[in-house]
Formats: C-alpha cells, sequence, structure tokens
C-alpha cells in the first residue's frame, strides 16, 4: 500500500481520470448489483404464478439495459484508468531517459546497458501494472466485494451471509500457504533453468574443445539431465499451482452447499423466497472475484514497489559533471594548456594521469602516444569534459574549461571517440549528428576530407543508406571515417583524433592527415594514435607511459633521443615493409 | 505446419494423453452435476415441500463427495497435462540440443552464440507457455463448455438449442479478436522495439551525443517515439475493452435475458421447473469465465508460435558436420601426416581461398611449425587436420590414408587438439582433465598432471585435482589453465598433437613451465604447432612460412635465416624488439 502513496504525486496529476475512473468502477459494481435482484423478482412472479409478459417485457429491458451501461461504462473506467497508467509509464520514460543524456560516462560504466534497458523497460512496465491493474483491483475487490456482502447482509439476510462466508478465510489461508509453497519451489525452478543456460552457453563456447575431444555424446548427456531436472522443478511447481484452482473450486462449493442448505430452511420457514435464494447465491459467484483479486494485488503491488525503488534510485543520482553558476556563456580560443593536470578515476586507487603540463599553441598539432594503458584516452576525453580533474586546471586561452558552459566548451571542440559509435539512420544523418541542419554539400564536403565520399557512393542508396542492421554493414575503418566526417562538419577549433585511424590503412590515413592539415589553418588538433605514423607531422608530440610524459619533442627530436618513440617507430617501421614484403 | 509438427510431439505421450483427457472428463462431469443435484433438489424436495430424510441426506453427500471428488480429479488433471507439456519441452529441447552438437563449424562460425543459445533455451520456453497453456487451458475450457451443453441439454433440450446461439456468439467474438487484435499487437511490438532500439542506441552512444550537444534533440526524438508507444498502447486498451471482459459480460447478461424469457413466456402458459432456471442459472455464470481466459491468451500463443518457427529452423538445418567413415577404419599408428595440394576456402568454392595448394609431409615424431601473420592461414591447417571442416580441394592422410576413411572416434583419439583459448568447463580439475573419456583412470588422471608440471600448483588448491573450476570456483590464471588443458590433451596419450600456441601472456614463471611441458610433450609424437612466438619453435624439424594461404618459404630454423627471407626479417623483428623492452 505505500506503493500508492508513492505514486501520489502522479495520482494528483491524474485525478480527473483517477477519480472519474473510480466513480465508474463503483458504479458498475453497483449496476452489478441489479441484475441478481432482478432473476429474484422473476423467479418469485414465475414460482407464485403471477408473472405478466409486461412485467416480464419491463425486467427484459431492464436487465439489457444494465448490460449495455455496464458495457460502456467498463469500457471507459479501462481508458481512464489503463490510460492513466500508461501515461504514467510515458511519463517515467521521459524522466528516465532526460536524466540519462544528463550522466557522464562515469555512470555508464557503472552501469550496463542491459540494466539501464531493464529499468526503462520491464521496472517501468512493472510501475505501470500498479498504476492500473493494482488500483484496479484495489478499489473494485473492495467496492464489489464490499457492496455484495453488503447487498447479501442487507436485503436477504445476514445471518445466511455470515454462514455462506464462513470457508472463505479457509481460502484466504490456503491460497497464502501455497503462495509461500509456490515461491519456493518457483525459486528452484528457476535456479534449474539457469544452470540450463549455462550449461548450453559453455557448450557453444566451447565447442572447439567438445569437438575436439569427441564430447558431443556426454555434453548431451549432461544437458539431458539438466533439462529432466529442469522439468522435474518445474512440475514440483506445477504440483502446487495445480493446486489454487481445486481447493478454490471446493471452498466455493462448500460455500454454496452451506448457503442451500441454510436458505431452504429459510425457504421452509417463509423467511426467504425463491428468488431470493436464487439470487443469493449468484451473489455469492460474484463475490468470488474480489477474495482472489485481492490475494492477487499483493503480488502486484510488491513487484511495483522493488521496481519503483530501482527507478527512484536511478533517479536520485547526482549529475557529475555541471557547470558553476556564473559560468561563461562565451569565451575566446587560444593555445590550450594542461596545467599540472592529475586525474584518477572515481573510486579506482591508482592515479590514471599525474601532473601533466602541456601547452598546445592555437593551430598547432599535438601527437599523443604510448602503450595501451598509459593514459591517452583519458587525457584527450579530459577537454570535452568527460570526466574532470581531480588536480590541476585545464585552460582554453587562458580561461579555465571550468568557468564556462558546457555548451560553450563543446561548441569548440569535435571529438571522434575511439570506437566510433553510429546510430541506426541513414549516412548523412549520421554525418550531420551534431549539425541536423547542414546542407548536402555540406556533408559531402565533411565526407570527402575523411575519404569516405567514394565509399558512401558505392553504397545502393548513397548517403541515404541505412547503417546497421536494417542496412549496409560497414567495415572498421569505414565506420571510422564516418566519425571523423561527422566531427569535421562542425568545423571545430579543436579537433581530437582518440586512435580513430586505427582502422585505416596506411594510405588512406596519410591521405586524411594531409587534408585536414591543408584545411584546418589555424586551427588546433590532437591525435593520439597506435600507429606512430599518424602523428610524425605534429608540431608536437608527448609519450605517455603510466599516466606521465615520458618524452616529447618533435619527430626529429624523439628519434635522435632513442628511447621508446624511437624504437617503436623503427619496428613499427620494419612491420610495414614486413607485410608489403612478401606480396613479391 | 508448425502446428502439425507441434502435434508430432505429443505422438510418444498418447496414452498419458489419453489418461489425463480420461480424468478431465471424468472431473468436468463431476462439476457440471452438481447444479442438477441442486435442481434435483428444488424441484422434488423444496417446491413440493417434501423431506424425506435419506434422500435428503444422499443427496447432500451426493453433493458434497461430487464436489471433492472433482477437487482431487481436477488436480491430477492439472499436474497430468503439465506433466505431458513439460515431457513434451523437454525432448524438444533435447532435440535442439543434439542437433546443435552434430552440426559443423562454419554453422557456429555465421551464427552468434547468443542467437543459438536464445533457441535452445528461451525459445522453448515459450513454445512450453503453448504446451502448458493449450493442454491445461483450451482443453479444459473446451471439455468444460461441452459438458455445460450437456448439461444443459440434459435438462432442457429447447432451451439448450436456444443457448447454442451463444457458441457461434463467441466464436466470432474470438476471431474478429484474433484479426484485430493481430495488427494492433504486432504495432505495438514494433513501436516496442523502436522504443528499444532508441533507448539502447542513445544509452551507447551517450558520449557522442553529449560531445555534439545533441541531448535535446535526442530528448525530443525519444519523447516522439515513447508517443507513438502510447498511442499504440491506448489503442490495445481500447480493442481490449471492446472485445475481451466486458464484451464477454455483455454476452453473458444477453444469456441471461433470453434464459429469464424463455422460463417467462413458458410460465405464462403453465408450470415450470423452478430448479432447471436455478441450473441455468449457474451454468451460464460458470460457461464465461473460461472464456475470458481462452481470449486472454490468444495473443500470447502468437508469440509462442514465432519462437516454435525459429526453433524448427534450425532443426532443418542441414549442414550437419562430417562424421567420418565407420567401417574398415584403419587404426593410426604411425603418426605420419601429409598435405597434398590442399586449397580450401571457408565459404565454399565462390569465397577467398585461405589455404593455396597447401603440401608437406610430417613424419612420425617430428615437429612441424606454421609460422606467418595472422590471417596467413596457419589456424586453418589445424582446422582441416581435427576435421573441423570438410577437405574441398586436394587430400590429407594420415599414414597413407585419407582423412574421411578415419573414423571420428579414432581421430579424437589419436590426434590431440591444444587450443589457443585454455577453455575449461565448469567442474572440476580432474574432470576437466579426464572428460567422459571412461577409460581414462584417476591414476592417470594424475599422471597427465605430473608431466606437464602441473602439480606444484595443483597441489598449492586447498582441494588439489578436486577443485571445483568454472563461474563458482577458484579462478586460475591463463598459464595455468593451459597447463591444465594441456594435461587434458596428454591423457589420452595421442599419436599427433596439435598446438594452437596461446598469444595470451603469462607471467614468466608459468611461461618457462609451459615451455618446458611443451617441449616435453612433442617428444616421440608428431606435431604440428602453430606458432606465434618464433624463440619456442627453433628446434622444429620442418618449419613452414605461410603468406596469405601460401607456403611462401620452408627449412629448418638455420636454413631459413641463411635464406634472409621473410622468416629471417620476422626473427629480426622479433628479436630486435625484445632487446629493447
Amino acid at each position: 500500500m505505500l506503493l500508492f502513496k508513492d505514486l501520489m504525486w502522479f495520482f494528483k496529476q491524474e485525478k480527473k481520470g483517477y477519480i472519474l475512473g473510480i466513480i465508474v468502477l463503483v458504479l458498475v459494481a453497483l449496476l452489478n448489483l441489479l441484475p441478481p435482484y432482478v432473476v429474484r423478482v422473476i423467479v418469485d412472479e414465475v414460482s407464485r404464478g403471477a408473472l405478466r409478459s409486461e412485467s416480464l417485457l419491463y425486467w427484459t429491458l431492464i436487465l439489457a439495459g444494465i448490460g449495455l451501461a455496464v458495457y460502456a461504462l467498463r469500457f471507459s473506467w479501462r481508458l481512464m484508468i489503463f490510460g492513466a497508467a500508461s501515461r504514467l509509464s510515458r511519463l517515467l520514460r521521459k524522466q528516465l531517459f532526460d536524466h540519462f543524456t544528463l550522466m557522464s560516462p562515469q555512470f555508464y560504466q557503472k552501469h550496463r546497458t542491459g540494466d539501464l534497458m531493464a529499468h526503462a523497460t520491464n521496472d517501468i512496465q512493472a510501475v505501470e501494472m500498479t498504476a492500473g491493474m493494482g488500483v484496479l483491483t484495489f478499489v473494485d475487490s473492495i467496492t464489489t466485494g464490499g457492496l455484495v456482502v453488503l447487498s447479501m447482509a442487507v436485503f436477504i439476510s445476514w445471518k445466511l451471509t455470515l454462514i455462506a462466508l464462513l470457508p472463505m478465510p479457509l481460502m484466504a489461508w490456503s491460497t497464502s500457504r501455497y503462495g509461500t509453497m509456490l515461491h519456493n519451489r518457483f525459486h528452484h525452478a528457476q535456479a534449474a533453468f539457469s544452470d540450463l543456460n549455462n550449461k548450453v552457453l559453455e557448450n557453444i563456447n566451447g565447442m572447439r574443445v567438445v569437438k575436439a575431444f569427441g564430447e558431443e555424446e556426454a555434453e548431451l548427456e549432461a544437458f539431458r539431465g539438466l533439462s529432466e531436472d529442469v522439468a522435474a522443478k518445474n512440475l514440483a511447481v506445477a504440483k502446487v499451482d495445480a493446486l489454487f484452482d481445486p481447493t478454490i473450486q471446493l471452498i466455493i462449493g462448500l460455500s454454496f452447499f452451506l448457503a442451500l442448505i441454510f436458505g431452504s430452511i429459510d425457504v421452509i420457514h417463509g423467511k426467504l423466497t425463491f428468488g431470493q435464494l436464487t439470487q443469493f447465491t449468484i451473489y455469492l459467484g460474484q463475490f468470488i472475484w474480489p477474495m482472489l483479486a485481492f490475494g492477487w494485488l499483493f503480488n502486484i503491488l510488491e513487484r511495483g514497489r522493488a521496481s519503483y525503488d530501482r527507478i527512484e534510485k536511478l533517479l536520485k543520482i547526482k549529475q557529475t559533471i555541471k557547470e558553476k553558476e556564473e559560468a561563461l556563456s562565451r569565451f575566446n580560443n587560444g593555445d590550450v594548456i594542461y596545467k599540472g593536470a592529475s586525474f584518477t578515476y572515481p573510486g579506482g586507487n591508482t592515479p590514471i594521469l599525474q601532473t601533466i603540463n602541456v601547452r598546445v599553441e592555437q593551430g598547432q598539432t599535438l601527437g599523443i602516444v604510448g602503450k595501451t594503458g598509459s593514459g591517452k584516452t583519458t587525457f584527450l576525453r579530459l577537454l570535452p569534459r568527460e570526466f574532470d580533474l581531480n588536480q590541476g586546471d585545464l585552460q582554453i586561452g587562458s580561461t579555465s574549461i571550468y568557468d564556462v558552459t558546457l555548451e560553450s566548451l563543446r561548441s569548440k571542440i569535435g571529438y571522434v571517440p575511439q570506437d566510433s559509435f553510429l546510430f541506426s539512420t541513414t549516412i548523412a544523418e549520421n554525418i550531420a549528428l551534431g549539425k541536423p541542419e547542414a546542407s548536402l554539400e555540406e556533408i559531402h564536403q565533411a565526407a570527402e576530407i575523411a575519404d569516405i565520399h567514394a565509399d558512401v557512393l558505392s553504397f545502393p542508396e548513397g548517403y541515404g543508406t541505412l547503417v546497421g542492421d536494417r542496412g549496409v554493414t560497414l567495415s572498421g575503418g569505414q565506420k571510422q571515417r564516418i566519425s571523423i566526417a561527422r566531427a569535421l562538419l562542425l568545423e571545430p577549433e579543436i579537433l581530437i583524433l582518440d586512435d580513430s585511424l586505427s582502422a585505416v590503412d596506411a594510405k588512406t590515413e596519410k591521405k586524411i592527415l594531409e587534408s585536414l592539415g591543408k584545411m584546418r589553418v589555424q586551427k588546433t588538433t590532437f591525435i593520439s594514435s597506435h600507429r606512430l605514423s599518424a602523428v610524425e607531422e605534429a608540431d608536437l608530440i608527448i609519450v605517455l607511459k603510466d599516466g606521465q610524459i615520458t618524452e616529447e619533442g618533435s619527430h626529429r627530436e624523439l628519434m635522435a633521443l632513442k628511447g621508446w618513440y624511437a624504437a617503436t617507430y623503427r619496428r613499427q617501421q620494419l612491420e610495414s615493409l614486413l607485410a608489403e614484403g612478401a606480396e613479391h | 505446419m508448425v502446428i502439425r509438427r507441434l502435434l508430432n510431439y505429443l505422438i510418444p505421450h498418447k496414452k498419458a494423453l489419453t489418461w489425463a483427457s480420461f480424468i478431465l472428463i471424468l472431473a468436468t462431469f463431476a462439476d457440471v452435476i452438481g447444479p442438477v443435484l441442486v435442481k434435483v433438489f428444488l424441484d422434488q424436495h423444496l417446491v413440493p415441500r417434501s423431506f424425506d430424510r435419506g434422500a435428503l441426506i444422499i443427496l447432500a453427500s451426493s453433493y458434497l463427495g461430487l464436489n471433492i471428488l472433482s477437487a482431487i480429479l481436477h488436480y491430477y488433471q492439472l499436474v497430468s497435462f503439465n506433466e505431458i507439456a513439460l515431457k513434451i519441452v523437454r525432448q524438444l529441447r533435447i532435440d535442439v540440443f543434439s542437433h546443435v552438437q552434430n552440426l559443423e563449424f562454419k554453422v557456429f562460425d555465421n551464427t552468434p552464440a547468443g542467437a543459438l543459445i536464445s533457441r535452445i533455451t528461451n525459445d522453448t520456453e515459450a513454445i512450453k507457455e503453448l504446451f502448458v497453456g493449450v493442454l491445461a487451458a483450451f482443453v479444459q475450457n473446451m471439455v468444460f463448455m461441452l459438458g455445460v451443453f450437456v448439461a444443459m441439454f440434459y435438462l432442457d433440450v429447447r432451451l439448450a438449442c436456444f443457448c447454442l446461439i451463444l457458441l457461434p456468439m463467441i466464436i466470432i467474438l474470438m476471431i474478429s479478436y484474433r484479426k484485430v487484435s493481430t495488427k494492433v499487437y504486432r504495432r505495438l511490438r514494433q513501436e516496442l522495439s523502436h522504443l528499444n532500439a532508441k533507448l539502447n542506441e542513445s544509452v551507447q552512444g551517450m558520449n557522442i551525443i553529449q560531445a555534439l550537444r545533441q541531448e535535446k534533440r535526442f530528448r525530443r526524438e525519444f519523447q516522439t517515439i515513447s508517443n507513438n508507444y502510447y498511442r499504440e498502447e491506448m489503442v490495445n486498451i481500447r480493442l481490449e475493452g471492446l472485445f475481451v471482459r466486458p464484451a464477454v459480460d455483455l454476452i453473458y447478461t444477453l444469456a441471461l435475458v433470453m434464459v429469464l424469457n424463455y422460463f417467462g413466456f413458458q410460465s405464462l402458459t403453465g408450470p415450470i421447473e423452478i430448479g432447471v432456471l436455478y441450473a441455468f442459472i449457474n451454468y451460464l455464470e460458470r460457461f464465461f469465465e473460461p472464456v475470458n481466459m481462452m481470449m486472454e491468451r490468444l495473443t500470447q500463443f502468437q508469440q509462442s508460435f514465432v519462437a516454435a518457427e525459429r526453433v524448427f529452423e534450425l532443426l532443418d538445418d542441414r549442414r550437419i558436420a562430417p562424421k567420418g567413415s565407420s567401417v574398415d577404419s584403419p587404426g593410426i599408428s604411425q603418426g605420419e601426416i601429409e598435405f597434398n595440394d590442399v586449397s580450401f576456402s571457408y565459404d565454399g568454392d565462390k569465397g577467398a581461398k585461405v589455404l593455396k595448394s597447401i603440401s608437406f609431409t610430417a613424419y612420425p615424431g617430428q615437429t612441424v611449425a606454421l609460422v606467418g601473420h595472422t590471417g596467413s592461414g596457419k589456424s586453418t591447417v589445424a582446422n582441416l587436420l581435427m576435421g573441423f571442416y570438410p577437405v574441398t580441394q586436394g587430400e590429407i592422410f594420415i599414414d597413407g590414408v585419407s582423412l574421411s576413411r578415419h573414423s571420428h572416434q579414432e581421430l579424437r583419439s589419436k590426434v590431440g587438439l591444444v587450443a589457443q583459448d585454455p577453455f575449461l568447463f565448469a567442474g572440476t580439475i580432474s574432470s576437466n582433465i579426464a572428460l567422459s573419456r571412461s577409460e581414462i583412470t584417476e591414476k592417470e588422471v594424475q599422471e597427465a598432471v605430473s608431466f606437464v608440471q602441473a602439480e606444484d600448483f595443483i597441489g598449492r588448491l586447498p582441494q588439489g585435482l578436486q577443485e571445483p573450476m568454472g563461474e563458482r570456483g577458484t579462478t586460475l590464471s591463463s598459464g595455468q589453465r593451459q597447463l591444465i588443458c594441456f594435461a587434458r590433451t596428454m591423457a589420452g596419450n595421442p599419436k599427433i598433437l596439435v598446438l594452437d600456441e596461446a598469444t595470451a601472456s603469462v607471467d614468466t614463471e608459468t611461461e618457462e613451465a609451459i615451455q618446458k611441458a611443451l617441449r616435453k610433450m612433442r617428444q616421440g609424437r608428431t606435431t604440428i604447432a602453430i606458432a606465434h612466438r618464433l624463440s619456442t619453435i627453433q628446434d622444429a624439424d620442418l618449419i613452414l612460412v605461410l603468406h596469405h594461404g601460401k607456403i611462401v618459404e620452408r627449412g629448418t630454423h638455420a636454413e631459413l635465416l641463411a635464406q634472409e627471407g621473410l622468416y629471417y626479417k620476422m626473427f629480426m623483428l622479433q628479436h630486435g624488439s625484445k632487446e629493447k623492452e
């Protein structure tokens, strides 16, 4: 019930729908009391032989009228209450999505996509269920149940009502008992199913070993055992599950039996008419559903509660990358300066970057190289504020990037991340992601510089070709080049290429870098790469190792240094030689 | 077609099915007879006020007795039908799993593992819902409805005939609901999958969206899709409101009107039996609950059918792995391997050739090493020798007999693979080494462990050889796993070894143990070694340098160095970079 309190804000917001819906529900419950009464009247008149055709017609019309009215009313409360619940889930979806757009990469490192998806779909569905089915069941079981009992007691006989309802607590008791039994067995069944799942997973992943050692038969045997276990555990569930219906049936049968026996005694003593007895049994039939529903309600509420808590918890996570209140919305471009920049991932204990000092003059190109895990990507991700420094400062044109709005900072930066992510729309829309209003010409131009134009034209629908499952499958290199075009379209003051040419061959890489150099006059570029040829032409190259700069200078200076850079460069030269050399 | 195949799975359970149906009919009979007894009580005792004690006791006790009997019978039929459904699904699962075991390797290359797993587990689970639903709900409800009609005919033929018009009404309602709901439901699912896709892709690409300051646009777009989904949901709510419970209840009220009128008009002309009226009203009430249940299950069935279709599609995949011949299979005693002009492509005749005219011979006890860049075809040589893929061009001989003429059994026991990825099954170390090979004794496991010198670290584990592995077990380092895999291969005492060297780097100590073990393993066995590091195969009898599927150089380590070709360059490269580090 607490959940209803938590959801009060929403019920208030939708109060028209809910109040009206609940009124209609009560109305339906009231109208439903009438047909048994009509039956009683007719039965009584028939048994007294006093029925006239006019009165039959009269009651027929009333009954048909009630039927149609109830039909219309039931339809409308569904629309009101279920509709409101559906709006609640739409609202929660919006809240979650909006919240997601405010979350930094740190959040996405902690929460896996699959989990976030589950919250946004399954959990919201469970809350929707509470706000719809839950409210309905709650209101309906109370009004229908209450009204039916009231009518039985007031209009027919309170003594008979009491007697007839005598077995009902037994029903509540046994169903709740079965419920706990079911819960345990269901848990075992789920565990067995998960074992089965793991076995299949292991089998498919280890297929080479399975085949190499001729283990197929043994695997099948193991699987057979597990699926037998699943079947057995499920049967154990079914054995309890199958208790529900017969038990309910038995108890209701008992209730009817008691009503008939004691009702008949009343009839004999003239305290009750035939019609009233018939009416009573129909009411009794109407009482079954609220009894069942009430047990079910707790189930719905329990699930809704857990789901709503999870959603709330997610929504309460605070934004980590924030703007200062007096943040500037405009600032001038200039040199990019890392001032004693240190960074450790939240919760981590090894620093990723340690007091880095670098100055990149406006219009220059900085190359960042180093082994995997040396801190290259982190170095770059600090600039568009995907993460914030723990110590030191980062400045553009002598303005700290923490003193300006995210909008103004990011509008200066074109960032091409390591793993190029494309959305499942057209290629044109993917390139124009950051500038949806871009003309086709602009898009073509950007694609040309990124050396993807010709590739795109070779696709069946050119720039209108869809990417992803429903469209073409692009190679890693093509994806990277589209990502580059996406950044170039913005003509950013600062371009960041985070190892974003790794899947492109050396020749194409050279071509792209050359056109970049020609086009980006007076604009700053950051390039990180495993392949040193990509940074050869850079004005300044830094070598990172364990978050520190170990070598620094131009290509020529670094070669003369004969350190890691020089050794790696020579090895890579030899390697490319080897790949080509064997062709002859 | 799908239905037919699903029904075929019922055949082995004919007897159980007949028995369950029999109990179901009995139970229904007991159900239906209750109101008849009440009718007898009303018409023969209460109305004429004739209270014969004996008759009343019989009536009352048979009413209660029937009630209890019906409950027991219902319990048994519910359990029986569920049991049959569960057995069928179990069989279906085993069939799919067994089929997947026999598929050739290509299928695993082309199908994502997730898809195969989901066929075997989730889709069959959806089919379970179908069987449980159909057997437990549809069949029962139909039998019950039939029973109600039989009882009605017994009570009053004419009124029962009138009531028959309920059937076409309900059937029409069901058919039209199914027809409309299929479309609406499909649109709803479609919008849901749009919603999920958008959400998934936005979450995955959030850093790009933020970097390009497109948060507002994506919020807007998501809102639009969310609105579309909401709209479809409302259509669905309306549809269910029009067709399901409210409509069924309306039909119930109309039926009530009909019954009342029938009796009412009859009473105008002559006396009627009140008890019959009571029984009819009671029947009507019970008649409509099953209808509601069936209506609600309709859409669920559609999903199950789609799942069944997918399962059968996989079962129909005829790409079965070659079995090898079983008759007159010669044994492998020497372990001589010959590749004779072997060419191969993974995509049949049209695909790019991964191997081009490979010929070489490995004499008994020799080590032949394959080196080359990634994608040069090294691993394919191993794949063909293991029989994972059928040789299409050229031929491979073992002991002078074509690979295809050796039995599967013989190949598996005489050719031992050490795969690149040290794969361990859930189980103990011991069970990982012995596998299902019953001929391998505990002692031999022990010997294999000491042979690869893994006893040290295994001895240090709390439970030694019985230490559980896998998800819930101890996690071993990659090198330690490697050693266990060695022991697994050596336990079978193979004549031929296929070593696919691991690329994963391990600590120096374990690396030394691995190299030592490998040298020992190769002694006295013909070995095909796929090497990533040249240092490990310098003592090989023959080194083949592969490039783009061709053998470009061949000879011993010394000979190849003297050639100053590709091997020489590779050697210098690895040597040089090693010195630097």
